[in-house]
């Protein structure tokens, strides 16, 4: 299937709304992926299924502190490039590339890379999220070394990686955006066809443009837009959305501690009455508690959108007053087994609560 | 102090003169096609209040939508050569990117990248390239532009690679008008750029839009300092407004909420301007207004100036009422109420038909109403009550009720007392609240930058700010004793140790006194 530069504005929507607050700001990428692919007449987007088992695959994104992305703009040929310099150091053409991460400007990387080689891009990703750290991508976690990888930078200087685990690589690869401007484009998890198969979170690029073709087409009321959007997920590997809370946000406080956004926003109901809803974050939004007892947890999704446009809201645009709307969707099936949430378990983020599958916390959220 | 404000909008025109914190007289005009006349009735007007009062006026603030229009309309509008200093990052997203063509093709075909700028940290991302320089300079020329925008990565940290350009091009082409984006916004270099392109565009029509404002002021013996507003409720001196036309985009609803501020001198309230469509809440937080998180776009291009977070709900004094009186809005007769609300003989039922049967406002005839159902009216009378009160509740900060200011002609809908309404309040003169935020307007400045709070202490940061928003304030005019911090703003940088964070520091101020309150600036 040939995806053309129109449909991105409805991937890069959909794709915010699945970052879970994290992710960055898509506008830069976006206007990146709408050069590239009218230039190239669209991009292959490849069904999981259809991959040949022996293709060679890699992952690419970017990798660091969105925010100097303000001021520092990608480069519509760097994504291609840091293809080659992959190919050039592990010696062998890649057939394919795949997403890191579905949440935010990552889902749009892929396509731009892929639209300048000429090559297919996976429909799927490795996080069907957002997440902050390379170990807890699906790929690592299925057992795929994350090295050889390389890393390109603004000014075109790159380099190269190997390390004997995932959780090395991520050290290495913070250290290295630091150093080379705050933000680095990695090409990694080099896999097969097969590896690939057991590992990726399928079918979420054709899903996030279909979340962000109901988010424009019904565009208004949070409230209104939740039974289009329960009929999508239903078709889905995820659960079916549930409405948590709808109210302004009290309070809003965040700091750096260890080289992450950790915040915490309260949201009380329109009238101020009844219980609140508080909402933990770390990059993404993270635990969402209902008067102290958990609404939703990692690694199911808690999405805040805007209450009059149900426009999703990422957690460096949420603020004090803004009016909201939180809604909880259980993750595909593969975080929860035992292994995965060995790296995306509350107590992962430094949480003190075991997690509960989103369907079993009852009744925990809002009465209408 | 005896200040007159001016609100030239697209309908009217409205000056209010002011002693001190009391409104003296206030007026409403046409707004005429040369913009002069109109501000000349309404002077007029206003000036009658007492004889030779004009050599006492000590200021003249204006507010205007006329730079917004123009952007929408796309008129008036200069080509600008958009030049970006960032090479070699941006490759492939040139500036301009993602515009709608019609204003992108108003600017004309003048799209440059020149290398340099700087990293987050001050490590030179490129050096400056003199044959760059040299062939941009060459090209200007024969291409006979005559206005630039510069935007160099990060220059809102380190502005040197958009100065020295500047003083390059000045050089060499000495009648070149141009915009640093550094003097202009924050960070975000694709905003940055965009604002600094629009206003570039602008400078030529600022010009002749401020030479006209003043020559009508002057016209009036008004030999006093002139002000424009901007959109943060601060104001400009006019040669500043001559170089910064694009500081006024969305001042209205600014000037709307402060308004509001000084006819009750309340400086935490919920502000209503009920229109003919719409009902407009806007929230006012230590006298000024509770911006939005939202980047303003005018007329399809994404800026990085903020805008006052307003909730807009379809509830005016045109809004059409249904049969049982259960529906109100939000279609409105709008400009047409006059001809065609039943109380001025029309066909349709308004909500302003219901105040005035329920004795709310003596206008027009209640007699034609005389077949209404009481029904009709109180349920129409709730439902009014309903639209507004969750939309107060929406916008309300907090659970505590806040005073409600009625602003606009549409207050005469509002029967009873709001439930989320400590006190409900309709100043005098309410209707020009647009012309009276323009004249106590503050004189503000801004200086921001990225630091490493590992690196250096938050507190040296903040001083060291405040020194450099207090500078741009005086530069502005304000009264440098008169100067107070008015806000600290504070954002994290994700995934970066060294807890770097974005430090902004906005300072206000009193326009300061001239000796014998003469020559304008």
């Amino acid at each position: 299937m040939k995806l053309l530069a129109e449909s991105l504005p409805d991937l890069s929507s959909g794709a915010v709304f699945l970052a879970t607050g994290g992710g960055g700001d898509p506008h830069v990428s976006l206007l990146a992926a709408q050069q590239v692919l009218a230039e190239h007449g669209g991009v292959e987007l490849i069904p999981v299924d259809e991959l040949g088992d022996e293709a060679f695959v890699a992952a690419i994104g970017s990798v660091g502190a969105p925010t100097t992305s303000l001021e520092l703009l990608p480069s519509t040929d760097d994504p291609a490039k840091a293809l080659s310099i992959f190919e050039e150091h592990v010696g062998r053409k890649l057939d394919a590339v795949v997403s890191f991460e579905i949440g935010g400007g990552n889902s749009l990387i892929p396509l731009i890379a892929a639209a300048g080689r000429g090559i297919p891009v996976v429909d799927g990703d490795g996080m069907g999220r957002a997440l902050p750290e390379a170990q807890m991508m699906t790929y690592p976690i299925a057992g795929i070394p994350s090295t050889p990888a390389i890393a390109l930078d603004y000014m075109g200087n790159s380099a190269t990686f190997s390390t004997d685990s995932t959780e090395t690589y991520e050290r290495h690869i913070r250290a290295m955006a630091q150093a080379m401007g705050g933000m680095i484009t990695t090409v990694e998890h080099p896999m097969s066809g097969k590896q690939l198969k057991s590992s990726v979170v399928p079918g979420t690029v054709s899903f996030a443009t279909e979340i962000g073709r109901i988010l424009r087409r019904k565009r208004g009321n949070a409230q209104r837009i939740l039974a289009p959007l329960r009929e999508a997920f239903t078709r889905s590997l995820y659960g079916v959305p549930r409405h948590l809370f709808t109210g302004k946000v009290a309070d809003y406080s965040s700091a750096i501690i260890g080289g992450y956004d950790i915040g915490k926003a309260v949201i009380e109901a329109f009238d101020g009455r009844g219980p609140k809803l508080e909402i933990d974050v770390k990059n993404e939004y993270l635990l969402a508690r209902l008067d102290g007892q958990v609404a939703a947890s990692v690694p199911d999704l808690i999405t805040i959108l805007d209450f009059e446009t149900s426009t999703p809201i990422n957690a460096e645009r949420l603020r004090y007053g803004q009016r909201v709307t939180v809604l909880g969707i259980g993750c595909p099936a593969f975080y929860r087994s035992k292994q995965a949430l060995a790296r995306v378990s509350p107590q992962r983020f430094g949480f003190d609560i075991d997690y509960t599958p989103l369907e079993n916390l009852g009744t925990r959220h809002q009465t209408p | 102090m005896l200040r007159i404000g001016i609100d030239v909008g697209g309908t009217h025109t409205d000056a209010a003169l002011l002693q001190g914190d009391d409104v003296l007289a206030s007026a409403k005009a046409l707004t005429s096609r040369d913009i002069s006349s109109g501000i000349l009735d309404a002077l007029d007007a206003v000036l009658r209040h007492e004889a030779g009062i004009e050599r006492h006026i000590e200021a003249v603030m204006l507010g205007t939508t006329q730079f917004t229009n123009a952007v929408v309309e796309r008129r008036e509008l200069a080509e600008v050569a958009a030049v970006r200093i960032g090479l070699p990052s941006g490759r492939g997203i040139p500036p301009k990117t993602g515009w709608p063509g019609d204003i992108s093709r108003s600017l004309g075909d003048h799209v440059y990248q020149l290398h340099g700028g700087y990293l987050y940290d001050g490590w030179p991302l490129a050096a400056p390239d003199d044959r760059e320089i040299d062939s941009l300079i060459g090209d200007l020329k024969a291409r006979k532009v005559a206005a630039v925008a510069i935007a160099s990565a990060f220059s809102p940290m380190n502005p040197a690679p958009e100065k020295l350009l500047a003083g390059r091009i000045r050089e060499a082409l000495p009648h070149v008008r141009i915009t640093e984006s550094h003097s202009i916004g924050r960070l975000g270099i694709l905003e940055r750029e965009n604002a600094a392109l629009l206003n570039a565009s602008l400078l030529d029509f600022a010009a002749r839009v401020v030479d006209s404002f003043e020559a009508a002021v002057r016209a009036r013996g008004l030999d006093c300092r002139f002000f424009i507003s901007q959109n943060d409720g601060c104001l400009m001196d006019a040669d500043f407004a001559r170089r910064f036309p694009a500081l006024t985009f969305a001042s209205g609803p600014t000037n709307s909420l402060r308004g509001a501020c000084k006819l009750t001198g309340l400086s935490e309230a919920i502000v209503v301007d009920i229109g003919g469509t719409t009902s407009d809440i806007g929230i006012l937080r230590d006298g000024f207004p509770r911006e939005s998180n939202i980047a303003l776009n005018v007329g399809g291009v994404r800026t990085n100036f903020r805008m006052p977070d307003i909730l807009s709900i379809g509830l005016g004094g045109g809004s059409l009422v249904g049969e049982d009186g259960r529906r109100v809005g939000p279609r409105s007769v709008g400009r047409e109420l006059l001809a065609r609300a039943r109380i001025f003989g029309g066909d349709k039922l308004t909500a302003t038909d219901i105040a005035v049967v329920a004795g709310q406002a003596g206008i027009g005839d209640p007699a034609r109403l005389g077949d209404l159902d009481a029904t009709v009216v109180s349920a129409a009378g709730a439902e009014i009550h309903r639209m507004l009160e969750a939309g107060i509740e929406q916008m309300k900060p907090g659970s505590d009720p806040l005073p409600v200011v009625l602003v606009g002609g549409g207050a005469i809908l509002v029967r009873e007392p709001l439930m989320a309404a400590s006190a409900m309040l309709t100043p005098e003169h309410s209707g020009v609240a647009n012309a009276i935020g323009a004249a106590i307007a503050r004189i503000g400045g801004e200086a921001e930058r990225m630091i490493s709070c590992e690196q250096i202490p938050r507190q040296d940061a903040i001083s060291e700010l405040t020194l450099a928003a207090k500078r741009n304030a005086e530069t502005a005019g304000a009264d440098p004793a008169s100067l107070r911090v008015a806000d600290i703003e504070e954002t994290a940088i994700s995934y970066m140790p060294g807890n770097v964070v974005r430090l902004r520091v906005k300072v206000t101020g009193d326009i300061a006194q001239r000796k014998g309150g003469g020559a304008s600036p």
